[in-house]
């Protein structure tokens, strides 16, 4: 028997009498809780979505990184990485430095690297190529070597590359000398070992991402439609991990991992983690995210990245300057991954199943050089040779606030999808809103005198719901804004300045708003207003595109909250025409203020589709664009 | 030398008395190579004279009771207990470099495990069933898992894989079997039992230098037995181990110098008294400037040979090059004849495109076989076979011999085509090929890895090649391909997910199937409906 007062509730939920009857009455009661409260219940939704978001950077969250990959055993062999070998980096980086003094051609160095690795009895080949993009034609001339590893059946490989251009200022012109001769020296160390089970493929790739985009599309046999590559001479089997070096400057104090791939992809954590762990116990160089440096290594100084408007006793806080740690480390990743942006040439191998990072000297007066990398590259690759399996174990998904701190999917995910939810429940409340209408409004006034209780069903009126307007304003938008992105590809269009932003900005605008017209309800009609059908469908599909993209994307998912989640809950018609214009002037600056405000962004985001398939730039000319002008049409008609 | 003169003639009188004669005779040919390595080749042929193969058609009655001296008795009862014709048996690990390391002595260098048998048929017993009794009883005898070379892996590619013997006229038809397993690792425990069908083991002789320290940290190793008849002399056993040591790699100061002791750590100190022959063929490289220590017993054909059947102090052979101060790699890549490459290109989980490119260096056409035995894993698209030579579309240069076609689960496909390279120019042939979803019990431990799949392997046919007596067979790397895996460190997940979604259609269309629908009746009082 249960106790009394379980079955006291009970009883009262059942309630007495015929039980069908309750249930039906439950039902109902339940459903008209559902409907009066679904406004209250959406901005819940949305606080706790939002103070979610605002908590990630916090120590609520967050864990010690781990090893979960019991095969990669990281720093548990010696290094034999010496002096000799940093002499010889240091001979290398003399004669690329005697190249670049002379202005050496592109040609010219990748036929000098080539023709050291077969000094070195590695046979190595280079890789002309050019990509044609809008704003002009990119070129330029890769070399690699393949080092067949002894008793190895070539099957698998692993890839140790460098950049002529440094990550810094995202390929400035800064050059990577030094993560050249690091590779070549490298190159020459490696061969003298019989340990490795997997080849190692070396590539010095030209430019910043254009040269490695060109080597590994062609590695796996895919075309692009506006590249030509020569192919490869060489190959080799499976690639499935790869260490990118870059060391810009004279020395470093810290080496940064960069991880962030293309289209928001990471790495295995596992990768980080052995680098993490070597490079502190092996190499001896504390590592870093990005080039952030931690506050808890200078203690007297208040870091730069704590606002300088805060009270001096809070900025001096330990708290404050961890939250402000990691929001710097989570605006920046976030800044990549909801781009879709690589934030170093590792990037571009993720699209090809190969867990990647750069390692980034970060330059500093001292006390490091090409012997601490050699060190952490050596063991490293060490570690990811004992791998039987490619690297499956660890995380895909995680947000790396801090260089052994990681914060698991569970922990940030629910805010986007709390967001998400909440417009979910505003698009459907919008929908039965749309369904029902009282019977004008003196006749309420007079019904509301009567008792509340005996107020009969029939003062509400059931309305058609014409789904055809707003399916077309929604059909139209997006045919805009495919016609936006085909517009944006025409060459010269995005570097045309201000005059031809402003243009497209006001004709696109102009035809959102010429969209109106396909909704525009009859006069006197019985129907429910299009705008309502409008916002609802138009909440729901924003809602589902946040929702599906917070599992692939998490940080664009987060941005599209932060962009439409409330602004597109707000929107309604005015009744003065006045104030719908603003309203309307307003959701066109929120869906296309990108082409006024960051004209620079918008052609680095065309550059990346065309030369490394980035889906962020056609992504937000037909889903976002067109989802914030719907709000924007919704504003435009008759209330 | 003298402690072990009485042994010999004891063996000599005990093998007298045997009913077969048997003798043993073992070779060491060791060639400098280009890039600074040293291919050591070993072979140890033991001939049972006068035997012959038992004929399958007798399997059924009890054999004549064997007896040995030399000839390995645990390989002997597995040949006879299966009426095996012809047996060969490969372990090799890493990539045969044909460009550096040139032709090698031991053709079967495909990555892997390889094993082929010609067995005669008209036994109780199928050949298929006696294939599976020697792939087993192989597994066993050399610690390898052959046993798992199975239905699904095993084909007949009579073209490639001709016998290199005789086959016995009076019994009837022969069958081919063949089978590769690229993903096989050779290592000690392989050579441990190889050592032990050998008539002195490591004790004296050549075989004193087969010191696995040395053997498995070279560039490339692998064994093999071959079992074969000649008509008119017996049954063969040859046990080969080849591997290629890299002396530029041992040596401190780079250079590619090398002895038996710096090579092996071991030098030939007694001979082996039961070898009717045993002798050291060194390679000298025709370039010059390379001296070959000791003085040889004799020079021919480009060969320096000592002969090691007597040995009164120990035989250390080796080479300097005493211009030289370090050794230096060519800035271009030697040619050989005949390049092959092959790659499996695509990054999609379900189409590739399977590539193979051939280089003919010749000044004429050369016509070549080209074998693919292919798991099931892989599946070609012959439609879409396409070749292309030096940029023009040339779909006349490949003829399909024969083509069998991939049984899902159980079969593997085989295909064979003859090839025809046109002077100087460079073959280019491609097929569309799709990767099969496996079932999930189907996918190894190590599921992330992907799937190895065997070589290819082209024996390039034709009078004006070489000249050489018998065609050679040519093998390309092996390759690796990722199938669709399944998330196998999830498998609680998968289980809850689909759990709940079963249980919500059922509690859905149990609910419809046993619910009544009636009407009933709203008491006024009741709230009102919004």
């Amino acid at each position: 028997m249960p106790p009394r007062i379980l079955r006291n509730i009970l009883a009262k939920l059942k309630g007495r009498g015929d039980k069908n009857l309750t249930r039906i009455q439950r039902r109902r009661a339940l459903a008209d809780l559902a409907w009066r409260t679904y406004p209250r219940l959406q901005l819940l939704l949305f606080a706790i979505g939002y103070a979610w978001l605002l908590t990630i950077p916090s120590t609520l969250h967050g864990q010690r990184t781990y090893i979960d990959e019991n095969a990669l055993q990281p720093g548990q062999v010696n290094t034999y990485w010496n002096w000799a070998d940093v002499h010889r980096a240091d001979r290398y980086l003399e004669q690329l430095e005697s190249m670049r003094d002379r202005n050496a051609s592109s040609h010219e160095t990748a036929t000098f690297i080539s023709n050291e690795f077969r000094k070195l009895g590695i046979p190595a080949s280079t890789q002309d190529y050019a990509f044609s993009t809008t704003s002009g034609t990119v070129s330029g001339t890769n070399a690699y070597a393949v080092l067949s590893s002894p008793r190895a059946s070539g099957t698998e490989a692993m890839v140790i590359s460098a950049s002529r251009l440094s990550l810094t200022g995202e390929g400035d012109g800064t050059l990577n000398l030094r993560g050249i001769a690091t590779v070549l020296s490298l190159a020459a160390y490696l061969k003298g070992y019989s340990l490795w089970a997997k080849d190692l493929v070396f590539v010095v790739s030209d430019g910043y991402l254009d040269g490695m985009q060109a080597w590994i599309s062609s590695y796996h046999g895919v075309t692009q439609g506006n590249l030509v590559a020569e192919p490869l001479q060489l190959s080799s089997g499976v690639i499935w991990t790869a260490l990118n070096i870059d060391y810009p400057g004279h020395s470093f104090s810290h080496l940064g991992v960069f991880f962030e791939g293309l289209n928001g992809r990471l790495p295995n954590q596992d990768l980080i983690n052995s680098f993490q762990v070597i490079s502190r116990f092996t190499g001896g160089v504390p590592v870093l995210v990005y080039d952030h440096f931690d506050q808890s290594e200078f203690p007297d100084r208040v870091p730069d990245f704590v606002p300088k408007w805060l009270p001096q006793g809070m900025r001096r806080n330990e708290a404050t300057q961890e939250y402000a740690y990691r929001a710097q480390n989570v605006m920046r990743h976030i800044g990549y991954q909801a781009r879709g942006r690589a934030s170093g040439v590792h990037g571009l191998l993720h699209q090809f199943r190969i867990d990647a990072i750069t390692l980034f000297a970060v330059p500093a007066q001292g006390p490091h050089g090409f012997h601490a990398i050699g060190r952490v590259v050596e063991s490293t690759l060490r570690t990811l040779n004992n791998l039987l399996e490619r690297l499956h174990a660890s995380f895909f998904f995680y947000l790396l606030v801090g260089p052994a701190t990681f914060m698991k999917i569970g922990a940030f995910l629910p805010a986007p999808v709390l967001v998400g939810t909440a417009m979910l429940v505003g698009g459907m409340g919008a929908w039965a809103a749309a369904r029902w209408a009282r019977q004008g409004r003196a006749q309420g006034q007079a019904e509301k005198r009567e008792e509340g209780r005996d107020v009969p069903a029939a003062r509400w009126i059931e309305r058609p719901r014409p789904v055809a307007p707003a399916l077309s304003v929604i059909v139209y938008t997006h045919a805009l804004g495919i016609a936006l992105f085909c517009l944006c590809t025409w060459p010269g269009i995005l570097a045309g300045g201000n005059i031809v932003a402003t243009l497209l900005f006001a004709s696109v605008a102009l035809a959102a708003g010429g969209g109106s017209l396909l909704a525009r309800a009859p006069a006197g009609s019985t129907q429910a207003p299009s705008w309502m059908i409008l916002k609802s469908f138009n909440l729901c599909l924003a809602s589902t595109v946040i929702s599906v993209t917070s599992v692939l994307n998490f940080s664009l998912a987060a941005t599209l909250a932060v962009f439409m989640g409330l602004p597109l809950s707000l929107s309604a018609p005015s009744r003065s025409a006045a104030a719908r214009l603003t309203k309307f002037t307003l959701y066109a600056l929120l869906a296309l203020g990108w082409l006024l405000f960051v004209p620079g962004e918008a052609a680095q985001a065309l550059r990346n589709w065309e030369v490394l398939r980035v889906w962020f730039a056609p992504f937000v000319c037909i889903v976002y664009t067109p989802l914030v002008l719907q709000a924007g049409v919704v504003c435009l008609l008759s209330p | 030398m003298i402690e072990t003169l009485p042994l010999s003639l004891l063996l000599l009188l005990v093998c007298s008395i045997c009913s077969a004669k048997e003798s043993f005779s073992e070779r060491l040919v060791l060639s400098p190579n280009l890039d600074g390595t040293v291919t050591a080749s070993f072979a140890f042929t033991t001939l049972l004279e006068g035997a012959r193969p038992r004929d399958p058609a007798a399997l059924a009655e009890e054999d004549d009771s064997q007896h040995y001296t030399l000839f390995p008795l645990a390989l002997g009862q597995i040949l006879r207990d299966n009426a095996i014709t012809e047996l060969h048996l490969t372990l090799n690990a890493g990539k045969w470099d044909y460009q550096n390391w040139g032709y090698p002595e031991e053709e079967g260098v495909g990555t892997g495990a390889e094993l082929w048998a010609w067995m005669g048929e008209g036994a109780v017993q199928t050949a298929d069933e006696r294939w599976k009794n020697l792939r087993n009883a192989l597994a066993g005898l050399f610690c390898a898992s052959i046993g798992s070379l199975d239905e699904q892996r095993t084909t007949s590619p009579a073209l490639t894989f001709q016998p290199e013997g005789d086959l016995p006229l009076s019994s009837t038809t022969h069958a081919l079997r063949h089978g590769t397993l690229p993903s096989e690792r050779v290592c000690t425990e392989n050579l441990t039992p190889f050592l032990k069908l050998l008539p002195c083991k490591a004790r004296s002789g050549i075989a004193t230098l087969l010191n696995p320290h040395r053997l498995f940290d070279a560039d490339w190793h692998g064994m093999g037995v071959h079992v074969r008849y000649l008509e008119g002399a017996g049954i063969e056993v040859r046990l080969a181990f080849q591997a290629v040591l890299n002396p530029v790699r041992y040596s401190g100061d780079k250079k590619r110098d090398w002895s038996m002791t710096s090579l092996f750590d071991r030098s030939i100190e007694r001979s082996c008294p039961v070898a009717s022959s045993s002798e050291i063929a060194v390679r000298v490289p025709p370039a010059g400037g390379a001296i070959t220590e000791p003085a040889p017993l004799a020079r021919h054909a480009g060969f320096a040979v000592y002969d090691v059947k007597h040995v009164d102090k120990p035989i250390d052979v080796g080479m300097r090059w005493p211009e030289e101060t370090q050794f230096e790699y060519s800035l271009d890549a030697p040619q050989s004849a005949l390049m092959i490459r092959r790659r499996l290109s695509g990054s999609d989980q379900y189409k590739g495109q399977l590539s193979v490119v051939l280089t003919n260096k010749a000044p004429h056409e050369v016509k070549t076989s080209y074998l693919e035995t292919m798991p099931w894993l892989l599946q070609f698209y012959l439609h879409s076979l396409r070749v292309v030579c030096d940029g023009i579309p040339r779909d006349d240069l490949v003829s399909i011999v024969s083509y069998t076609p991939p049984v899902p689960h159980a079969r593997p496909s085989l295909l064979q085509a003859v090839l025809t390279l046109p002077a100087n120019s460079t073959v280019q042939l491609t097929m569309d090929v799709v990767k099969p979803f496996l079932r999930y019990t189907e996918h190894p431990p190590d599921a992330q890895r992907g799937w190895d799949l065997p070589p290819a392997v082209f024996v390039p046919l034709g009078a004006n090649a070489t000249g050489a007596a018998r065609l050679r067979r040519v093998y390309t790397p092996v390759l690796l391909v990722d199938l669709a895996t399944p998330d196998f460190s999830m498998p609680y997940n998968v289980i809850i997910m689909s759990c709940t979604l079963i249980a919500l259609v059922f509690g859905g269309v149990f609910n419809l199937l046993t619910r009544k629908f009636v009407v009933v009746a709203l008491a006024p009082a009741a709230p009102a409906d919004t």
